[in-house]
Parts: structure tokens; C-alpha cells; sequence
């Protein structure tokens, strides 16, 4: 393989990869959007997603469309419980910004711990979709899970456009969004709108991690990582920008290939921090600047 | 974002303005009962210690350690209003520094403990002059990113620090031919540090100095209003409280003689957290308090060890929600007072 091969086939897979931070992304801003909280939570239902329909699969026997199905709820419902037991106190108490981070990062532990305990502590694999050999673009070789996993987040993120532009509870979330007061007057029912958005941010997470794990592995402990990741992806785009937030995950995706190529898989997250730390430095808004 | 002019609630801001020593004689004598009783609490439980000697003596010394990086948080996020989550990159660099210079390189303990704060403190300030402008979650993400990239420099630096495998063999405190070894000296050594930086905080508070950083912690915008140097008195305490992580870490690696890099993990902010809520933001004693309860608490609990992570991260939870001024502000409530 020629170095261009080489770089080729990291930018291949750097998408791949990006998509799923750009899902992640999205959900920070659909939570921070409808509420103005920071949900450091987010990694959790990553992991619970592949862990969820790793367990139904392999020792329950549920089919595997099935299984991700019923993953993909019960970490909506995790989500949603979340919001109700952790956030809305602290929310209604008018609690600051980084005590929401740290009983969300608290969150994150508990779930982790939770997970380590009822299942154990070995890296879970799911198998691929379709177990077809890649196709190969000359000496580039693309896997059917990168294409299953571009193809699903440009699905998903072509949905949400959908569901915010069209429906009705779409529109009131934006309008949440923008301004909570006003959206109340309107008659929007803005607690319920902060929970839907916690289901379908925990959602987005679990679809994340069912698309990821196949190629990767998941572990009670890979949550974390996986949220800083997406948060980058979020900075990178502008925070509350959902479709910044996507781009910023594809442009980290592929930053962090370049960056394994070249100084080994060791510092892929000190590459990725780095990225974060200079957006912070020169451009806090975010390449498309801040929603607000 | 909206535009929050601080980062804590009024009620977790720094206490102690105005409303002091009033009420009744008989009301007053109380709350200096109620005042002292924690530092009463904290003095029993290290004569105890340094008295049975053994097990516990190890885990107040492990307490005390935690004291003082708790302490140095407290001076950031008690009594500037500001966060970080990422404290443990400075106690890691402090800890590291100690560790491979007195090895390797055979440095005496002070002069090591010297560099890993210059260290530390070049990092700080690297870190917070440009972090320190921005607000709420990018500051706290800022500094998470930090605390996980020096992390992953600790596991992937092995040339240096060994990575997961730590550095073992490194020697005990001491300061020229003294040198700390048994239970006794150490907790009489780590009793005087934490001693020490307990009075250098209250003296600080009632300064200049921290008369300033209160009124950051009230208002930026009052505060700059009143002439304050915003940005730079921010520097200047998250400086102060990096200095203090720095230091505990290289007491870690003095007294427990062996450093890997999961010492420093995310696991110690989580922890450094639990005790400051359960001590008190924005006190003196608080600091010392949580790290003793938090510290002597698992132990009574033992066999629960897979729990313990998630027993901190509920109770963390639990009191963010139910008692945000923690154990120190429980007390503060009974005494009819603002500070202890």
C-alpha cells in the first residue's frame, strides 16, 4: 500500500467514525437546546446500547433487528428516568450550570457502575450487519459497517430535520430552543418537552453505539471518551447547532484518523483534546458560531 | 449560552460577608461550640489514628492527602464560584514529577516537589489564561479535557513514567537528614501540611485577596464594576488551587511510594467532589471534613468494595439535589451563621 493508500483508507474509516460523534453531538444540542443543560451523561447511552443489545443477542437469543430495537427503547426510558430522578430536581432548584455537569457526570458513573455490576467487566463485541467482503476502490478497502454506519446517520440526521421542520412537537422543541418563556406562554408543555428531548438524545446515543460496536467494542467504561468526543464534535460545530454538531463529528473523525496514522492509536484522544483545546483557544463559538 | 453572571447559586457562594458573630451572647457561644465541633471531629479522628496506628492510620493519612487537593479545590470553586474538573492533571503532573526525579534522577523530595510545582503552575497558567475568559460548560469541559489528556500522557509516556505498569521505590518524605517513616511522623507531617493550609486559606479569605475573589464569586459584572481585575483574579485562584493539587499529589507519592496513572483519574475528581459537597463549599473545615468522613466511610464498609464507585456517584447526586452546602452548612444552619 502507497502512503496515499494508506491515508485514504484512514479518512475511510475517520468518516465512519465521525458519524457516530456527529450522532453524539446531536444529542448534547438536542438536550442543551431544550434545556440549556450540558448532558455529560451522554457516553452512558452510547455504551448502553451495544451493551444492552449485546446481551439480548448473545444471552437471551432475541434476533439482532429486535434486539437493537428494544435497546434503542430501553435507553430512551433510561433517559427519560434520568431527566426525572437527576435533572428536573436540580432544574426547578435553578441549580448552576456545573453542578448539571457533575450530578450528570455523577449520572454517568452510577450507570457504568450499574452496567459493570449486572453484566461484567470484558469488552463486548456485536457482529457486523451483512458479513459481505469490503468492496475495494482500488487498493482502499470500505467495509459494509462503515457504509451501514454513514448511511444510518445520514438517515437519522435526515429524519430529525424532518421531525424539527415538519411536526408539530418538533416545532415546539425549536421553539423551546429559543425561548423557553415565550414557548411556555404559547402552551408548549416545556417540562414534557425536556424529557422527549432526554428520550430521543438517549436514543441517538444507543443508535450510536448499536451502529459502532460491531467495529470496535464496547465496555462498561467506554462512556466516557465517547462523550468527550461528541461534546468536541458539538464545540467544534457551534453548541446547539444538532447539524454543526454533525459536521464537527465528521471533521473529528477524520482529524483523529490522521492523527493514529501518524503518532500511533495511543494519542488518538490526546489528538482529539487537542482539537478541542484550540477551538476553545481561538474559536469557542464554534465553526458556525454558538446557537445563542 | 444565557447569560449567567456566576457559575454557583448564591446559597453555594463564599460566606462569611456581613451577617457574622450576631445575636444573642447565648446564641453566639453556641455557634462557636457548633463552630469548632468539626475541627474537634477532624482532631479526634487523627489522634485516633496516629494512636491505634496501622489500617487506619493508613487510610487518614490517604484522608489527609485528599484534604489538602480538596482544600485547593475549594479555593477555586468555594470561593471563586468557578469549576474545574480537571485538578487531577496537576496533581499528576506534581505526583509524577516527584516520583521520577527522586528516582531516576535521585533529587531530594523538596527540590523534586519544587519542580512538579513549577510545573504544575506552567500548565496552569497556560491553561487558564485563555479558558478563564469563557463561562459555564466550556471552562468545565476545558478543563476535563485537560485532566484526560494528561491522563493519557501518564499511560503513554512509558519511557518516563512506566505507564500502567507506575513507579514503585520511591522514597518517604523528608527534608535534609529528617526523614518521615512510620504511621506517626507521616500523619504528624501530613497533619501540619493540611494544618497549614487550612490557616492559609482563612487568613486569605479575610484579605485583600479574598475579599475579591468573593466578590468575583458574587457577581463578575459587579466586580469588574468595582474595579476588579476579573480575569486576573480568576488566574491568580485557579493558580492557588493548582498549586495546592500539585502538592497533594506529590505527598501521595511520598507516602504511599508508588504512583501509576489510575491514582490520578477521572475517579479522583468524582472523589475530590463527593468530599467538598459533603465538607461544605466555600468553608475552612469542610475541605477536612469530607476528606475524613468520605475516606473513613467505605472502610466501615467493607466487602462492598465493587459498590463504592456507585455509592459516590448516588451520593454526590443526592446531595447536589438535597444539600448542595453539605455537612459544614448543616452545622452553620443550626448555629444561626453564615461562616463556621
Amino acid at each position: 500500500m502507497t502512503q496515499a493508500d494508506l491515508v485514504l483508507q484512514s479518512l475511510v474509516s475517520g468518516l465512519g467514525i465521525g458519524c457516530v460523534y456527529g450522532l453524539i453531538g446531536i444529542g448534547f444540542c438536542v438536550i442543551y437546546n431544550a434545556s440549556g443543560i450540558v448532558n455529560f451523561a451522554q457516553g452512558a447511552f452510547v455504551m448502553l446500547g451495544g451493551m444492552i443489545t449485546h446481551v439480548l443477542l448473545v444471552r437471551y437469543h432475541v434476533p439482532y433487528a429486535l434486539a437493537a430495537f428494544v435497546a434503542v427503547v430501553a435507553v430512551a426510558a433510561v433517559g427519560v428516568v434520568l431527566e426525572r430522578l437527576v435533572v428536573r430536581p436540580l432544574w426547578m432548584r435553578k441549580a448552576p450550570v456545573f453542578v448539571m455537569i457533575l450530578a450528570t457526570l455523577a449520572a454517568q458513573i452510577v450507570i457504568e457502575r450499574v452496567t459493570f455490576l449486572l453484566v461484567d467487566d470484558q469488552p463486548k463485541t456485536l457482529p457486523v450487519f451483512l458479513d459481505w467482503p469490503p468492496i475495494m476502490l482500488g487498493r482502499v478497502a470500505i467495509n459494509y459497517q462503515s457504509l451501514f454506519i454513514i448511511a444510518g446517520s445520514l438517515a437519522i440526521v435526515g429524519a430529525l430535520a424532518l421531525f424539527f421542520k415538519v411536526t408539530l412537537t418538533g416545532k415546539a422543541m425549536r421553539a423551546c430552543a429559543i425561548d423557553r418563556e415565550a414557548a411556555l406562554l404559547q402552551a408548549i408543555p416545556v417540562s414534557t418537552m425536556l424529557a422527549l428531548a432526554f428520550a430521543l438524545s438517549a436514543g441517538l446515543g444507543a443508535v450510536a453505539g448499536i451502529l459502532l460496536t460491531p467495529t470496535q467494542y464496547t465496555a462498561f467504561n467506554v462512556g466516557v471518551p465517547f462523550a468527550i468526543s461528541g461534546f468536541i464534535a458539538a464545540i467544534i460545530g457551534g453548541f446547539g447547532r444538532p447539524f454543526g454538531a454533525f459536521v464537527g463529528g465528521l471533521a473529528l473523525g477524520l482529524v483523529q484518523s490522521i492523527a493514529i496514522l501518524w503518532l500511533g492509536a495511543g494519542l488518538k484522544s490526546a489528538a482529539a483534546l487537542s482539537v478541542l483545546l484550540l477551538f476553545l483557544f481561538v474559536r469557542p463559538a464554534g465553526i458556525f458560531g454558538a446557537a445563542k | 449560552m444565557t447569560n449567567s453572571p456566576a457559575t454557583t447559586s448564591p446559597d453555594a457562594g463564599p460566606p462569611g460577608l456581613g451577617s457574622e458573630a450576631e445575636g444573642t451572647p447565648a446564641r453566639s457561644g453556641l455557634a462557636l461550640v457548633l463552630g469548632a465541633l468539626p475541627w474537634l471531629v477532624a482532631a479526634g479522628l487523627v489522634g485516633a489514628a496516629g494512636y491505634l496506628g496501622g489500617y487506619l492510620a493508613t487510610i487518614v493519612a490517604f484522608a489527609l492527602i485528599y484534604a489538602v487537593f480538596v482544600t485547593g479545590l475549594n479555593i477555586f470553586m468555594g470561593f471563586t464560584a468557578q469549576v474545574s474538573f480537571g485538578h487531577n492533571a496537576f496533581a499528576a503532573i506534581g505526583g509524577y514529577t516527584s516520583a521520577v526525579l527522586t528516582t531516576t534522577y535521585e533529587w531530594p523530595p523538596l527540590a523534586a516537589f519544587a519542580a512538579g510545582l513549577a510545573g504544575s503552575l506552567a500548565l496552569a497558567g497556560l491553561i487558564g489564561w485563555p479558558t478563564l475568559r469563557l463561562k459555564g460548560h466550556y471552562l468545565s469541559m476545558g478543563t476535563l479535557a485537560i485532566g484526560l489528556i494528561v491522563y493519557e500522557i501518564a499511560v503513554q509516556w512509558e519511557s518516563v513514567t512506566q505507564g500502567y505498569l507506575g513507579i514503585s521505590g520511591i522514597p518517604s518524605l523528608g527534608i535534609g537528614r529528617f526523614e518521615a517513616t512510620g504511621d506517626r511522623q507521616i500523619l504528624a507531617v501530613l497533619t501540619a501540611i493540611v494544618l497549614l493550609g487550612a490557616f492559609v486559606v482563612a487568613r486569605m479569605r479575610r484579605s485583600r485577596f479574598g475579599r475579591a475573589l468573593s466578590a468575583v464569586a458574587g457577581s463578575e459584572e459587579a466586580a469588574r464594576a468595582l474595579g476588579i481585575d476579573v480575569a486576573r483574579y480568576k488566574l491568580a485562584s485557579f493558580l492557588l488551587s493548582a498549586g495546592f493539587a500539585s502538592l497533594a499529589g506529590t505527598l501521595f507519592v511520598h507516602v504511599v511510594g508508588y504512583v501509576s496513572p489510575e491514582v490520578f483519574g477521572l475517579h479522583m475528581v468524582i472523589l475530590a467532589f463527593t468530599m467538598l459537597y459533603v465538607g461544605g463549599l466555600g468553608t475552612v473545615v469542610g475541605p477536612i471534613i469530607g476528606a475524613l468522613v468520605i475516606s473513613l466511610l467505605p472502610e466501615t464498609f467493607r466487602g462492598f468494595r465493587d459498590y463504592q464507585d456507585l455509592g459516590y456517584g448516588a451520593a454526590l447526586i443526592l446531595l447536589l439535589i438535597y444539600a448542595p452546602r453539605g455537612m459544614a452548612g448543616l452545622i452553620d444552619l443550626a448555629a444561626g451563621r453564615k461562616a463556621s
